[in-house]
């Protein structure tokens, strides 16, 4: 993917955390239930549309 | 690792509302890939909207340029495998003759410099290279024009080794016209392909130093 194995590790490393920070303040506001719930379904959306594309393609080639 | 409170069954989502958002996303993900995401990457557009958005042609376009890849791809494994073949059957004949170098342009005829007119017509989506061959800082004063619609082009240079030497591409270009310094001894030229939905005629004008301008593809 990026140039270097190391400095996309490191780069990894950075997002995860930032990542990690941002999900904390995120759990603690009162409507966090609520907005996980919607984020879970848009996550599931995105993994049908991979499935789909991936599935058409292979039998597309 | 334990970090978080385990959250209170009460706010935990029921099964039903699971399910449910487990539809949700399963067929707004099947309209997302009908309409948008199969017509834009394979040409498949079982509904018609893919077209009514100008996402088909994308498709298309990736489709017919992956065959041209494939075309290109096999017919460099065939060039590569026959003078191997060669020496091979050269060396089953017993003789030990090395191939004869192909005798070098002579410098002379380049530094004349000449001038050629090529001309050629494309249908809508087909593609056509036309190159040169020059000696690194030759100058060819080029100028083509194109009649009945608009290309795309690439001009690049190649060499033994150089797979790709971009000199700038433009899209829906009616014609361009300047001066072409080649940056190595090699192969330097035009790709175009016709973008627009008729046929077009390309008219090129080249004028120095180079030896022998053909269409390459």
């Amino acid at each position: 993917m990026d140039h270097s194995e190391g400095g996309s590790s490191i780069g990894q490393l950075l997002a995860l955390g930032a990542i990690l920070i941002l999900m904390g303040y995120w759990r603690r506001t009162s409507s966090f239930m609520r907005h996980a719930f919607a984020a879970n379904t848009i996550l599931m959306a995105a993994g049908f549309v991979l499935v789909g594309y991936q599935l058409v393609g292979f039998a597309v080639a | 690792m334990f970090n978080a409170q385990r959250p209170n069954l009460d706010d935990l989502p029921t099964n039903r509302q699971l399910i449910r958002a487990t539809l949700v996303a399963a067929i707004s993900a099947s309209a997302l890939l009908v309409a948008v995401i199969l017509p834009s990457e394979y040409g498949v557009d079982p509904t018609g909207a893919g077209r009514a958005l100008g996402l088909t042609q994308m498709g298309e376009i990736k489709v017919q340029l992956a065959e041209e890849t494939a075309q290109n791809a096999a017919a460099d494994a065939v060039a590569a495998q026959a003078p191997a073949l060669a020496k091979v059957e050269q060396a089953a004949g017993g003789s030990v003759q090395p191939v004869a170098a192909p005798p070098k342009v002579p410098l002379a005829s380049e530094a004349d410099g000449r001038t050629d007119t090529t001309r050629l017509t494309l249908a809508p989506g087909e593609g056509a290279e036309v190159k040169f061959k020059a000696s690194k800082g030759a100058r060819v004063v080029f100028n083509w024009s194109v009649e009945g619609g608009h290309v795309n082009y690439d001009t690049h240079a190649d060499a033994p080794g150089i797979s790709y030497h971009g000199y700038g591409k433009g899209r829906a270009s009616t014609g361009e016209q300047g001066d072409l310094v080649a940056a190595f001894d090699g192969s330097h030229g035009w790709f175009w392909r016709n973008r627009s939905g008729a046929p077009v005629t390309i008219m090129l004008r080249t004028e120095g130093a180079y030896s022998e301008i053909k269409r390459v593809v």
